[in-house]
């Protein structure tokens, strides 16, 4: 029999401030929706979207994705986090740079403050590049799963950095085309590349873990990463220099990669000693998110063909596009994911030391099960309200669903941060026979 | 270092004290989960555990291994007790028991 390794999870500072940050930013998220239902009514390039879009996607998820990674990615890689300080200056300058830049696109003043929240994110992505490749190398085996968190990394990387160029060319235009162009771009290299390479690249290796299924053949991961790269880097380059009709071609490679992926995780599934048995809230919730997958898919194919629709509801479909990505799937599996990572980690940092000597409780004990329910509920009300709204131009039902994502993040946070602030106390030895435990 | 059979009450003893061990996660004990894969007792008087986890990379790694030790130590006092977290054969569903299959029905 082979000798395996001792744990390589890495310091709760490192881990638990993101989940913290997090939570606040989806609040912060939530209150902000409250105040912006006047802003889906036109065009996507507005302040109040800009802001909402990028709390979203830099201070909720990319956030929260950080911090899980550090966790995750030394059980996906079987090694060390390279630096935990590489992981705690990148967690500085990513909540610097969200910050400032939530305020400079709600004020829309778009001088030093945004250069500086760029400069700043650019500085975390890189710090994170460096942490994620380090880490990569020295892992045991180069896995399929390691292609798509390194790529993805990268792509985050390209994401900020085109970020970047598009705030200084506010206020020193130098970009050959106008600022929509160039927002495709970051838009859409973000959304594939990054968040979506990371979210495939970890479910693999987690869905089928939780689920107790094991499943090693991975041809259909690997034409899911080579499909939804090669689909992102066409639509770049002929949005770039070609400009040619083939924008749903490109769509449909990422569409089938996703397609591999979800086939994937099918058998996985079906690979399971049991088919009958309940899946947890958090389980239950991923596999909404995969469902609500579907949404940005489809919109993606009818933002892409330049089809003949009324400016009016085009409009409506590119905001929704959107939501689909932020408030729905990404939103969604990080509501469920949050309860089969989180609880774990601080289990881990505070029972660790008593497992096997002490009556411990176990993880799932650790947080309110009858309030993650009601976030569920509430998260799937307010995501129904908000897409009508947009949809049918109503700003009641776009106020009803930001404030169910309100009532949402509210039960999300309390949840988030009783897990936090968790304290062990009156355990009770084991007893075995005559024996007892000290 | 020979090993001995160990004596059928004393293995029985081993595996309802590992019993008490759950893992995390699943919320099933490591005995019922098929975990353990051999214990064994040299004449020197150390007892030994194979022990495997659910996926290789397992953050539990340390607790699990660590509250083995501990648990066993605290049970035979006297005795030497060493742990082999091992990967191979790697751990299966297959290798939970009825008794697991029977607690995991709602907990998975």
């Amino acid at each position: 029999m082979s000798a395996a390794t001792t744990s390589n999870s890495p310091g709760k500072w490192v881990v638990l401030p993101h989940y913290a940050f997090a939570a606040l930013a989806f609040v912060a998220l939530s209150v902000l929706l409250l105040f912006s239902t006047d802003a889906f009514s036109g065009h996507y390039f507005h302040p109040k979207l800009l802001t909402l879009t990028h709390v979203a996607a830099l201070g909720w998820a990319t956030m929260l994705i950080f911090g899980a990674l550090y966790q995750l990615l030394p059980v996906v890689l079987e090694c060390k986090l390279y630096s935990e300080k590489l992981a705690t200056a990148a967690f500085g300058f990513l909540g610097i740079g969200t910050i400032l830049l939530g305020w400079s696109f709600w004020h829309f003043e778009l001088g030093w403050v945004l250069h500086v929240a760029a400069c700043s994110l650019v500085i975390s992505f890189t710090l994170f590049n460096i942490n994620v490749v380090q880490t990569a190398r020295k892992a045991p085996k180069w896995t399929i799963e390691s292609d798509f968190i390194v790529t993805s990394a990268i792509w985050l990387l390209v994401t900020g950095l085109v970020g970047l160029l598009m705030a200084v060319n506010f206020t020193m235009p130098f970009l050959p085309v106008e600022h929509t162009h160039y927002l495709k771009l970051h838009a859409h290299i973000g959304m594939a590349g990054w968040f979506l390479l990371l979210i495939i690249g970890v479910g693999s290796k987690l869905i089928p873990m939780f689920l107790l299924a094991h499943h090693e053949d991975t041809k259909k991961l690997n034409w899911s990463y080579n499909l939804i790269n090669a689909g992102l880097i066409l639509f770049i380059l002929d949005h770039l220099l070609f400009h040619t009709s083939l924008l749903p071609v490109y769509a449909v490679l990422v569409i089938a990669g996703v397609a591999l992926f979800l086939l994937y995780l099918r058998d996985a599934a079906k690979t399971r000693q049991r088919q009958d048995l309940d899946l947890d809230l958090g389980m239950k919730q991923t596999f909404v998110s995969l469902a609500l997958l579907l949404l940005p898919l489809v919109l993606v194919l009818v933002v892409s063909s330049k089809l003949e629709l009324p400016q009016l509801l085009l409009s409506s479909v590119y905001l929704v596009y959107g939501i689909s990505v932020f408030f729905g799937f990404i939103s969604a599996l990080i509501l469920g994911q949050t309860f089969k990572t989180l609880p774990f980690i601080v289990w881990m940092h505070a029972y660790e030391g008593y497992v096997g000597r002490f009556k411990t409780p176990l993880p799932k004990d650790l947080y309110s099960h009858t309030i993650l329910r009601w976030q569920n509920i509430s998260y799937l009300l307010g995501f129904i309200l908000l897409v009508a709204g947009v949809l049918l131009r109503s700003e009641q039902l776009i106020l009803g669903g930001a404030i169910g994502f309100t009532i949402t993040s509210l039960l999300y946070t309390a949840n988030v941060f009783h897990l936090l602030l968790h304290k062990v106390h009156d355990l009770k030895p084991f007893t075995y026979g005559n024996a007892k435990a000290a | 270092m020979e090993t001995q059979k160990l004596p059928e009450d004393f293995g029985q003893e081993v595996f309802e004290t590992l019993k008490y061990i759950i893992d995390p996660e699943v919320g099933i004990n490591i005995v019922d989960l098929g975990l353990v894969y051999e214990v064994s007792l040299s004449e020197e008087g150390e007892l030994t555990v194979d022990l495997t986890l659910t996926t290789p990379g397992c953050p539990m790694s340390g607790t699990i291994k660590t509250a083995t030790e501990q648990i066993l130590l605290k049970r035979f006092p006297s005795l030497n007790v060493k742990i082999n977290l091992v990967w191979s054969p790697p751990w299966s569903t297959d290798m939970i028991t009825e008794e697991g299959m029977r607690q995991l029905e709602g907990k998975v």
